[in-house]
């Protein structure tokens, strides 16, 4: 059963169909076109997918999609202004803290919701904010450096 | 896959008696949308987010309600929940990622009846009860009595879960939730121990205690005989000896990929040792002697 879903992405209202059982990962990729949000585990484990969601950061890959009707949605692809990075995507770039780049979207996600709702997060704050977000690359150590230089930018 | 979001109660009970066993309830998502993608699609999905009314914490004279759409983020940044039910608390700040926390609901955690359900544990020893309803009527139903088996609950496929109401623990009472895993908040519980406890008025004895059981058995439990061999006495390190063994005899766990069932036992009584200790201490001051 297709159902017609009605939700703000990164500023602008959209309205598209979807197959009832679509998640707002699939949606977002395959139907919408947002490539930056990620599929990886695809059982809410390793955050690859992360948006925010009315503010929160959640795991795409098990909301589902219907769930986006009203909602405000940010992704990746929404927090550059033009050419200019947003200060969380630069302090990542800055610190060295990109391998192979998969969870980067995730974890930029993360960080950009972590710095909305607190503007000096202690280490624990970090650490819990980004504790559904899984690196196989760097080890973590640089994650965290640049969400401290992100926090003195912003 | 046919998909209905009821904006009532009766209106999902009503969709529950037609649609019977293929349809299924989803809240939160975090449990269901990984049964659709890697098990089965179900013939009809219920979506009951936006019936009104399921979303909020009240105080209720001496005790909480809850209703089952609070999300486990809700139930953890919640200052009555943090004040009143620190169990329950410790149960929600160890439940996987903030991610899934803010998708999360409590009802979902409870519906799915996981014997590792992060939550269940808590509810059991804080003599919690559940509201369910159904299409000729409302019953409450205490935890102690509501899980069935993995997966199943007294809500069955007809019925949904309306409120979940936790009555304060006496004055004096301290409680403790221990997890053990891997993996901290983000791994699922090789055990799960909560222990309440209430002692006398002197602080001598235990006047009550409660023990749970998580991701041992077939359901969350309670350590009923353990609890009894406890009750009305001070708590001296053969007492302590002895209960943490018969908690561990009263569990019955399995073997998967995450520990084997002789470690499960092992941990049991550890945490059954430890809970007790720190409710102790905490609730009278004093060393287990």
């Amino acid at each position: 059963m297709s159902i017609t879903i009605n939700t703000t992405i990164n500023g602008k209202t959209v309205s598209a169909s979807a197959e009832a059982s679509t998640s707002l990962l699939e949606f977002l990729r395959d139907t919408l076109e947002f490539k930056g949000t990620k599929l990886c585990c695809n059982t809410g484990e390793c955050g690859a997918c992360t948006v925010i969601y009315n503010g929160k950061p959640i795991n795409s890959c098990v909301t589902l999609a219907a769930d986006a009707n009203g909602a405000e949605i940010t992704t990746i692809e929404g927090l550059a202004d033009g050419d200019k990075l947003h200060p969380v995507q630069q302090a990542f770039i800055d610190t060295g803290a990109v391998q192979c780049g998969y969870c980067t979207p995730g974890y930029i996600m993360s960080v950009k919701a972590l710095l909305d709702r607190t503007k000096k997060p202690t280490q624990t704050d970090i650490e819990e904010a980004v504790s559904g977000n899984i690196c196989r690359c760097t080890g973590y150590a640089k994650i965290v450096d640049a969400i401290q230089l992100a926090a003195e930018k912003l | 896959m046919d998909y209905f979001e009821p904006k009532t109660i009766n209106e999902a009970l009503a969709l529950l008696a037609k649609h019977g066993a293929e349809a299924k309830v989803i809240a939160g998502g975090t449990d269901v949308m990984v049964d659709i993608k890697y098990k089965e699609e179900p013939g009809c999905l219920i979506n009951i987010k936006k019936i009104p009314g399921l979303g909020a914490i009240q105080e209720n004279g001496a005790g909480l309600r809850i209703g089952p759409l609070v999300t486990l983020r809700e139930l953890e940044t919640n200052k009555l929940v943090r004040d009143k039910l620190p169990v329950l608390w410790e149960a929600s700040h160890q439940f996987a990622s903030l991610q899934i926390r803010n998708t999360a609901t409590i009802g979902g955690n409870i519906c799915r009846a996981s014997p590792s359900g992060e939550t269940l544990t808590p509810l059991l020893v804080l003599d919690a009860k559940a509201k369910i309803a159904f299409t000729d009527g409302e019953k409450t139903e205490p935890f102690a009595s509501f899980f069935q088996g993995p997966g199943k609950s007294s809500v069955g496929s007809k019925g949904l879960l309306t409120e979940i109401t936790v009555p304060y623990p006496a004055a004096g009472s301290k409680s403790v939730y221990l997890k053990h895993a891997v993996r901290g908040a983000m791994d699922i519980a090789m055990v799960g121990v909560a222990v309440l406890i209430t002692p006398d008025a002197a602080k001598n004895s235990l006047q009550d205690v409660r023990i749970g059981l998580g991701a041992v058995a077939p359901t969350p439990l309670r350590a009923t005989k353990t609890e009894a061999l406890l009750r009305g006495k001070p708590l001296t390190a053969a007492l302590l000896k002895e209960a943490a063994a018969m908690a561990a005899s009263e569990s019955s766990p399995i073997s998967d990929q995450r520990s084997s069932a002789e470690y499960r036992r092992w941990i049991v009584e550890a945490l059954t040792r430890r809970g007790l200790e720190q409710t102790w201490k905490a609730a009278t001051g004093k060393e287990v002697a």
